[in-house]
């Protein structure tokens, strides 16, 4: 089940982002879909916080709802939830204590819902789409941070309507992870930022991209002693790169190695490169998976540098994925994320999101 | 070179004259070459060791010891690295020395400081100071901090011209060179511990070593290191404009439009596939007014087979050996797909209710659920629940056990809620 390399087109239904009627190319790998689904185009997966018992995942869509769902023991997915913005929702994610949900939009809002009462209210506001939303608890303070494409990256105390801080970026942001006391930033122009959040969110360093590419997507990894140490940057290149902040040697430390691209050893036609939607980090092994727009998700062992396994291509981008909160639950969203353009959208396409179960083939590779 | 012991020369083998920088290894070579025995190639001690042992063994006498050179066969003579080397052979050899350092002496005496020669007198010949302070010499290559090298893609390692910026603000420094503990000449050995600290993310712990673009300027300021004062300030002192753009420069007005010779600045990176650079896109700052301004129009322009050359605003995507499935606009997906009109933000206009079930522009038709947008003032009615979602599937959540801060229940923010709408909507494209 481990392939290494690029997997060879085995014989997998379903060309290009159409998919075809015929074969079961809308889910390949015969992972557990999850029911009521989003009519649009999924952005983001996000489940529950540790600190609730069970998984809730939730899931925002260009439909402009976040929709929740209870995944049970048994792979059951029941639909809880639902709240709406005026505007494609693009990011979304838990408090800490797993009773909230903070949803960011392209209607320049972020919101916060609560579960219990299943209230949600705006929290935030910027002056362009909020690109990226998340929870950052530090032992002085809780906030949201929200970065948008206004160029800005605000921290709110969901408590009052002004920002408790809001910092300049140099472009838009296009993706942002948080693990404290650690955030990163990624902008347009392939701007890098990183910041520290001890006492207060400070900006802690501008970073040379290690990518020649739009970034897309990034992910804060650990350390053995569950600090945050590195990232791993996705571009929509087909390719990541695995960043460490202080590493004794950097030259031989960080690396990148590409991803997502089709014709592995076929060298005579030209490759398809696609673009990484979506990294996520295994919360147990640390292994990571991306996910791209050819359809694939892959698991990567990032100190033994190697694959770990490659899926076979679903009929659809794949455009967002989470594990929850212990590891075992890996989840996938199969929708069109505009790779091709307008022309190849078609709203009546349905989309999926898919629960794989995550606890053996994220283990890390043994090293030699 | 003080003359008083025996051997103070370096260690050379009688057999062969070969010098050596230690002992150990002239005995090493000795076993290797000389003392082996050609039969069975076990490695003797010495000389006679050796033909004993052909003897004995082999029931073979040798005539010689191998590998020596003439006049130095004498397998009798018990020699052990330095030691049993005979008295004359010895002056032979300091005598060969003597002359050979003359010799050199000659030629050092010009380059030399010392107060013995007269400089003006010899014309200075090529000889440089033997390793004299070569600032780079031993520098690995630079470039190879990105790591890119391991990947060893298309696209060469040098990573953006970023680079070519650097060497002329760092005279005596050799570039970020990655990491080695001695790292930069220039740091004060004391910052290096400190280096290696970071999980706090402190600023003014890592300083010199990661550094690369964000932190030119702070290269200028190493001297300063040592203060951690110093320090704090570097990521906000650089902050804004210098940093970052490695290969860009801020953006270019939109107005411009201009396919700007980006070409022409330093910072193009040299890379194969695409690259972006500055996006005139901006569809973003101008006030939304504007729609879609990236506009097709410069950016379709073309997809040229070979690589390098982008105009901005646009990514080369496709060159001879590969493509990049992406449109060729430089802005990302989402927000290429923002811009269609169906996906602008269903604001409601002023005098209709929040249900702007107003489709706009259909995207609102796929949902089966005629879901209300809970739009400000649409969201008491706390039994609200999914109205419409699931039917049946009341239950809004409170099977959730963790207590809830309650906080926000009918909190202070409601009433703010009301007053967002004319926030809301400036424009409201999004």
């Amino acid at each position: 089940m481990s392939l290494f390399g690029t997997s060879s087109g085995f014989g997998t239904g379903g060309t290009g982002v159409f998919g075809s009627t015929t074969t079961d190319s809308h889910n390949p790998m015969k992972d557990v879909e999850v029911t009521s689904p989003p009519d649009d185009s999924i952005s983001c997966l996000a489940f529950s916080p540790p600190t609730m018992p069970g998984n809730f995942l939730i899931g925002g869509s260009w439909a402009n709802d976040v929709r929740c769902w209870e995944v049970q023991d048994n792979g059951q997915t029941v639909p809880k939830a639902q709240q709406m913005h005026t505007g494609p929702v693009l990011d979304a994610c838990w408090s800490d204590d797993g009773s909230k949900v903070f949803t960011a939009s392209c209607d320049k809002t972020a919101k916060m819902w609560d579960l219990n009462s299943n209230q949600a209210i705006q929290i935030a506001q910027h002056d362009g789409p909020i690109k990226a939303i998340h929870w950052i608890k530090a032992p002085n303070y809780s906030c949201i941070m929200t970065g948008s494409w206004d160029k800005t990256l605000k921290f709110w105390d969901t408590r009052s309507p002004n920002p408790m801080m809001s910092l300049q970026m140099p472009e838009r942001c296009y993706c942002a992870d948080v693990v404290y006391p650690m955030a990163v930033v990624a902008t347009a122009e392939r701007g890098l930022i990183v910041y520290q959040l001890e006492n207060q969110p400070s900006e802690f360093r501008r970073i040379e991209s290690p990518l020649k590419h739009q970034h897309r997507c990034v992910a804060i990894f650990k350390d053995k002693q569950n600090k945050p140490t590195g990232f791993a940057l996705g571009s929509i290149e087909g390719r990541v790169a695995i960043h460490y902040i202080n590493p004794p040697n950097p030259a031989k430390d960080n690396f990148t190695f590409k991803c997502h691209r089709s014709n592995g050893t076929n060298t005579t036609t030209p490759q398809d490169i696609y673009a990484v939607n979506a990294i996520a980090f295994h919360p147990v092994h640390g292994t990571l998976a991306t996910v791209g727009s050819d359809g694939r998700f892959s698991f990567w062992d990032k100190d033994a540098r190697t694959k770990l396994k490659t899926s076979e291509q679903l009929d659809q981008p794949i455009t967002a994925c989470c594990f929850n909160h212990n590891g075992n639950i890996f989840a996938y969203a199969s929708s069109y994320d505009w790779s091709k353009g307008h022309e190849y959208y078609n709203p009546q396409k349905k989309n999926y999101i898919f629960l794989r179960n995550a606890a053996e083939e994220l283990k890390p590779r043994n090293k030699k | 070179m003080g003359r008083k012991k025996k051997k103070q020369m370096k260690p050379w083998c009688w057999y062969c004259n070969r010098d050596f920088d230690d002992e150990k290894i002239l005995i090493q070579h000795q076993k290797a070459k000389h003392f082996k025995c050609h039969i069975c190639h076990k490695k003797l001690y010495t000389g006679p060791g050796l033909a004993i042992h052909c003897m004995q063994v082999h029931k073979e006498t040798i005539d010689g010891v191998p590998n020596a050179i003439p006049g130095r066969i004498d397998i009798e003579l018990e020699i052990y690295g330095m030691e049993g080397i005979p008295e004359k052979d010895m002056e032979e050899r300091r005598r060969m020395l003597e002359q050979k350092n003359q010799e050199t002496q000659k030629k050092k005496q010009n380059q030399d400081d010392s107060d013995e020669y007269d400089d003006d007198d010899e014309p200075g010949p090529s000889f440089q100071q033997p390793a004299a302070r070569q600032p780079q010499a031993g520098y690995v290559p630079p470039m190879t901090q990105p790591g890119m090298l391991p990947v060893g893609s298309g696209t060469p390692a040098l990573p953006p011209g970023s680079y070519s910026g650097i060497p002329p603000m760092m005279p005596g420094v050799p570039p970020m060179i990655p990491a080695t503990p001695p790292v930069m000449p220039g740091m004060p050995p004391g910052m290096i511990p400190m280096g290696g600290m970071m999980p706090p993310m402190m600023p003014g712990v890592p300083p010199g070593i990661p550094p690369p673009m964000g932190t030119r300027p702070a290269i200028t300021h190493m001297p300063q290191l040592p203060l951690a004062a110093g320090v704090l300030p570097r990521p906000a002192v650089p902050a804004g404009p210098s940093v970052q753009p490695d290969v860009t420069k801020p953006l270019f007005p939109s107005a411009g439009q201009s396919q700007q010779s980006v070409l022409g600045s330093p910072h193009t990176p040299p890379s194969t596939t695409s690259d972006l650079t500055k996006p005139t896109f901006p569809a973003y700052t101008q006030s939304s007014a504007g729609l879609a301004s990236p506009n097709a129009g410069s950016s379709t322009v073309s997809k040229p087979p070979s690589t390098v050359t982008s105009k901005p605003a646009t990514l080369t995507t496709s060159s001879a050996t590969s493509k990049l499935i992406h449109p060729d606009e430089d802005i990302s997906l989402e927000e290429f797909r923002a811009q269609l009109s169906q996906y602008q933000c269903s604001i409601p206009r002023q005098g209709q209710t929040t249900s702007a079930t107003a489709s706009v522009g259909g995207m609102m038709a796929p949902q089966q659920h005629s879901m209300r947008h809970p739009i400000p003032g649409q969201y008491g009615g706390p039994q609200q629940g999914m109205p419409g979602y699931i039917p049946g599937r009341i239950p809004p959540y409170i099977q959730a056990p963790p207590v809830v801060p309650p906080v926000y229940q009918g909190g202070p923010p409601r009433p703010t809620i009301v007053t967002r709408p004319p926030v809301m909507s400036p424009g409201g494209h999004y």
